[in-house]
């Protein structure tokens, strides 16, 4: 089956992420395909990019990353929320005139109507929030 | 058959009883994260209306220390069977 | 009480938050806004303190946070006009429907099992 996940919680916050990547991962291992990440409320965070977390905890930036690298995994974070937010990616900084940015690929920055098709599009759309 | 999967106790917050209010029949309830307490012999109760439909991850059980205080009744389910129990479902809906 | 049969679509959301407190409600509405605008046949529940986001008169944020209104006044707009309301909630609440912005069929635990049966998709905030 086609999977979509919504993330609406920030990382480490609470364990909305940890339950989200848990999760990918059991329904991965079963064969199953995970098309998208959506995020959404504070889960935008997850796409910051300079998440720094101590050597012995984990890494919850990377694992989203590894989701995409591994299998092939969308991540998809709604703009007007991330903007709001300061989860700026490097185009919308230079559109705001701000130095630096925080998302950069594979996060990208979309509208809610990825969430919409997301839903259309998969078999099972699971919600993990804080 | 919907599954419903809430995360806050009934000692926390009273969404449980809005998750209990929209459950038919047949549907299922998995109890995850700081919920899991919900499935506590002491705090079962509260979902009796339901009972055999009840679920709990075994996961956050474990981390919480929770495992040996379960009520006997609800199923215990690792993450295999969560992914399972969203197979079984025609969707899921979430409570927070 | 039974829905009018009006009470299937693609997609319900289920509001549960009331209005200023939290993002939640005015992120559900846009997702609704979003979704009637790709085409799909959305329904609004406003369930226990989301019963408190139809209340009329609802001002911006003291600060200056968008208020509601201007959200609600929008959804005939996208044609979302299946909006449903917690009976319960309303009456926890003291309110009557004349206390609303906008008319909702009020409904019970039944009708609310019937609405997410009968939503292809349901998404709570």
């Amino acid at each position: 089956m086609r999977y979509g996940l919504l993330v609406m919680g920030a990382p480490y916050s609470s364990q909305a992420t940890h339950s989200a990547l848990r999760f990918a991962s059991a329904l991965l291992t079963q064969g199953h395909q995970l098309e998208s990440v959506f995020f959404y409320h504070d889960g935008v965070y997850n796409a910051a990019r300079h998440a720094a977390p101590p050597q012995d905890e984990p890494h919850l930036y990377d694992a989203w990353c590894a989701l995409h690298t591994e299998h092939g995994t969308q991540l998809h974070v709604c703009i007007a929320a991330a903007l709001r937010r300061g989860m700026l990616d490097a185009r919308e900084a230079e559109r705001h005139g701000k130095v630096g940015h925080s998302v950069e690929a594979p996060f990208e920055l979309t509208g809610l109507g990825q969430l919409i098709d997301l839903g259309q599009n998969v078999d099972r759309l699971l919600t993990f929030a804080p | 058959m919907i599954l419903h999967i809430l995360n806050r106790p009934p000692s926390h917050s009273r969404v449980y009883r809005q998750a209990l209010d929209a459950m038919a029949e047949h549907d299922r309830l998995l109890l995850i994260e700081d919920a899991v307490t919900g499935a506590l012999i002491s705090q079962v109760e509260h979902f009796q209306s339901i009972a055999g439909r009840l679920y709990v991850l075994q996961e956050d059980l474990v981390s919480r220390g929770l495992d040996s205080h379960c009520a006997e009744a609800v199923h215990i389910v690792d993450m295999e069977g969560f992914v399972r129990l969203t197979e079984e479902a025609e969707k899921t809906v979430s409570w927070y | 009480m039974s829905l009018p049969s009006s009470g299937s679509g693609d997609l319900l959301v289920i509001l549960r938050h009331p209005p200023h407190g939290s993002s939640w409600l005015r992120e559900g509405l846009d997702v609704a806004l979003v979704a009637a605008a790709f085409g799909q046949a959305v329904s609004l529940l406003f369930q226990d303190e989301g019963v408190l986001a139809l209340l009329k008169e609802q001002q911006a944020g003291p600060l200056g946070q968008k208020g509601t209104a201007a959200t609600l006044d929008m959804l005939a707009m996208y044609d979302i006009e299946s909006l449903y309301i917690d009976a319960e909630a309303l009456n926890r609440f003291g309110l009557h429907a004349d206390a609303l912005q906008l008319p909702a069929t009020r409904v019970d635990a039944e009708a609310i099992k019937s609405l997410l049966n009968q939503h292809q998709q349901v998404l709570t905030f």
